[in-house]
């Protein structure tokens, strides 16, 4: 409890997570306004784009905000990649018996801070569009309680690839480059067939089951996945970014 | 193959750190090279060494941050890395950033030190006044000058209430007036009993804090002992009108002599050989007196360079 303790008031005391939160906020908005709000007030202009209407509109945020993975992976890199080189930190992973406590502590309290700007995001996308979007109607309930698991599911697996390359490059700069470089390589390689069996970005994304044609149909890597090998996917990658993280903290030397 | 023992033979003795024969190389730096020294339990030993000599690589080597090539390691009796996790519950630790957090106050970042490193909060207030930040407790460590942070990093480093405290460069950039409240709480501390380890590339630092040094240079250790034994180690001024001839008479006699603008600098204490070697070829000094060594000096002396 000491460590959760600790870490939380390391994160809610700093200005990086809520500096994050907004600019996720944004670029969600961004979203909402490209996919809601610009086909109401110019709809000339967004013809072609396709129409959301409620209450498929509010899964679709859900999708949208739970995606946007480099939050996971900046947070991770940021806030670990602070520790790694301090006293503290140094000294209490040489107690062997405390580490895997230490690490999870961080890891766990990272990923509920993951949840919790995702679903912040996806709050202020459901104003969005409750005001612009046509039709009626709001999610039932087991629809909620998935967007909050699958987004649980994606902030656990995208936040243990931050602290594998954080921990294994021992530099908050390089690491970010690296999570960024994963982000961006992997969403292409998604869309290649034989990669996108094991892809984490095919298996994110295609967890919410969201295709909402248009131009955009038929693009979403892993629709034609079965869930519990999307799962095995995000499950896979987890366990490989905590191995990384765990290997990566044993090699003092670096 | 590593060749680190964990040497369960070492005596206990009355070290609180025994080193011998450290190697540590990164790909071909060759940072420490079969390094030996020993810290005496209960005194304030300064860690001397010119930049890139070894000091924080023995630092990190002591407390398992990095693994020796080669080497023994014991610290308050146990060996190194078998029990690092016994060790680390008595040793308090600066070493590179104290992992002070900014935004938070200076009491709530001792909280989270302690929470992190699975120590009490009861210390918390008690450390506070002992570094002289009681008043300053509720203020973010962000807006502290260099010298609280740093006295509120060895408030940090004591809350374990550690046997043994070791310090790298904790009084590197600290104004006169941090230097000397960070020097009193040293000072503090080792009256009470507790091994302190200070490293410093600043000569003059060590010289007004440390009862025992350890002076290394490349990966090796050039002189470790009691400080006032390093100083008062025996050279003898003598001054003369004329020291040509004297340089001869002494180098004839055995002396090793050295020349400066005040005249000469004999290597031994033997005073009373020294004016008898001298009268005998006829030579009659101005002054002869006993010559307390600074530590820039002692380290001319026996590397033949200053520090850097």
């Amino acid at each position: 409890m000491s460590l959760l303790r600790a870490e939380y008031r390391k994160i809610s005391r700093r200005k990086i997570f809520p500096v994050m939160t907004l600019l996720l906020v944004a670029f969600v908005g961004l979203a909402a306004f490209f996919l809601i709000v610009f086909g109401e007030i110019a709809p000339e202009v967004a013809e072609g784009l396709p129409v959301l209407e409620k209450p498929f509109v509010y899964e679709v945020g859900a999708q949208q905000a739970a995606t946007q993975f480099w939050f996971p992976l900046v947070l991770a890199v940021v806030l670990l990649g602070g520790d790694l080189s301090t006293t503290v930190w140094a000294t209490s992973l040489t107690r062997e018996s405390r580490k895997g406590r230490q690490i999870g502590s961080r890891f766990g309290v990272y990923a509920v801070a993951t949840l919790l700007a995702f679903l912040i995001a996806f709050a202020f996308w459901v104003v969005l569009a409750l005001i612009f979007a046509p039709g009626e109607g709001f999610m039932e309930g087991d629809a909620l309680v998935g967007v909050v698991w699958k987004s649980a599911v994606i902030a656990v697996a995208w936040t243990a690839i931050g602290t594998g390359a954080v921990s294994l490059l021992r530099s908050v700069g390089p690491a970010i480059g690296v999570g960024l470089a994963i982000y961006f390589a992997e969403g292409f390689l998604a869309l290649w067939g034989p990669w996108e069996n094991v892809s984490i970005t095919a298996a994110s994304t295609a967890l919410f089951e969201i295709d909402f044609g248009g131009g955009f149909s038929g693009l979403i890597p892993g629709m034609g996945l079965p869930l519990w090998h999307r799962l095995a996917i995000l499950a896979a990658w987890t366990l490989l970014g905590l191995a990384l993280t765990w290997w990566g903290l044993q090699r003092r030397d670096a | 193959m590593p060749v680190l023992r964990n040497v369960a033979t070492m005596s206990t003795g009355s070290s609180a750190i025994r080193v011998r024969g450290l190697h540590k190389r990164y790909g071909r730096t060759h940072a420490l090279r079969g390094l030996d020294f020993e810290v005496p339990r209960g005194q304030l030993t300064g860690f001397l060494g010119p930049n890139g000599a070894g000091k924080t690589t023995t630092f990190r080597a002591l407390l398992g941050l990095t693994r020796p090539n080669e080497g023994e390691i014991e610290m308050l009796g146990l060996p190194v890395p078998a029990s690092l996790p016994e060790i680390v519950k008595k040793v308090g630790v600066i070493v590179e950033e104290p992992g002070l957090i900014k935004s938070l106050n200076g009491r709530l970042n001792l909280a989270v030190a302690a929470d992190t490193l699975g120590f009490g909060h009861d210390r918390i207030e008690g450390l506070l006044d002992f570094v002289g930040l009681s008043a300053d407790a509720h203020r973010k460590a962000g807006d502290y000058s260099k010298g609280m942070r740093q006295r509120l990093a060895l408030a940090a480093a004591m809350l374990g209430d550690p046997e043994l405290l070791i310090l790298d460069e904790p009084l590197d950039g600290l104004d006169p007036a941090g230097q000397h409240a960070f020097r009193a709480r040293l000072r503090d501390l080792a009256a009470e009993g507790r091994s302190v380890v200070v490293s410093s590339h600043d000569l003059a630092d060590i010289e007004a804090l440390a009862d025992h040094v350890v002076v290394i240079d490349q990966g090796r250790l050039v002189v470790e002992g009691p400080l006032e034994t390093m100083l008062g180690a025996g050279n003898t001024r003598v001054r003369l009108a004329d020291g040509a001839d004297a340089v001869g008479v002494l180098a004839a006699a055995g002396f090793e002599v050295s020349r400066d603008e005040m005249g000469l600098i004999v290597m031994s204490a033997e005073g009373a050989e020294i004016i008898r070697a001298l009268a005998g070829a006829g030579i009659y000094p101005d002054e002869v007196r006993p010559e307390r060594s600074t530590l820039e000096s002692v380290f001319l002396g026996l590397t033949g360079t200053t520090m850097r």
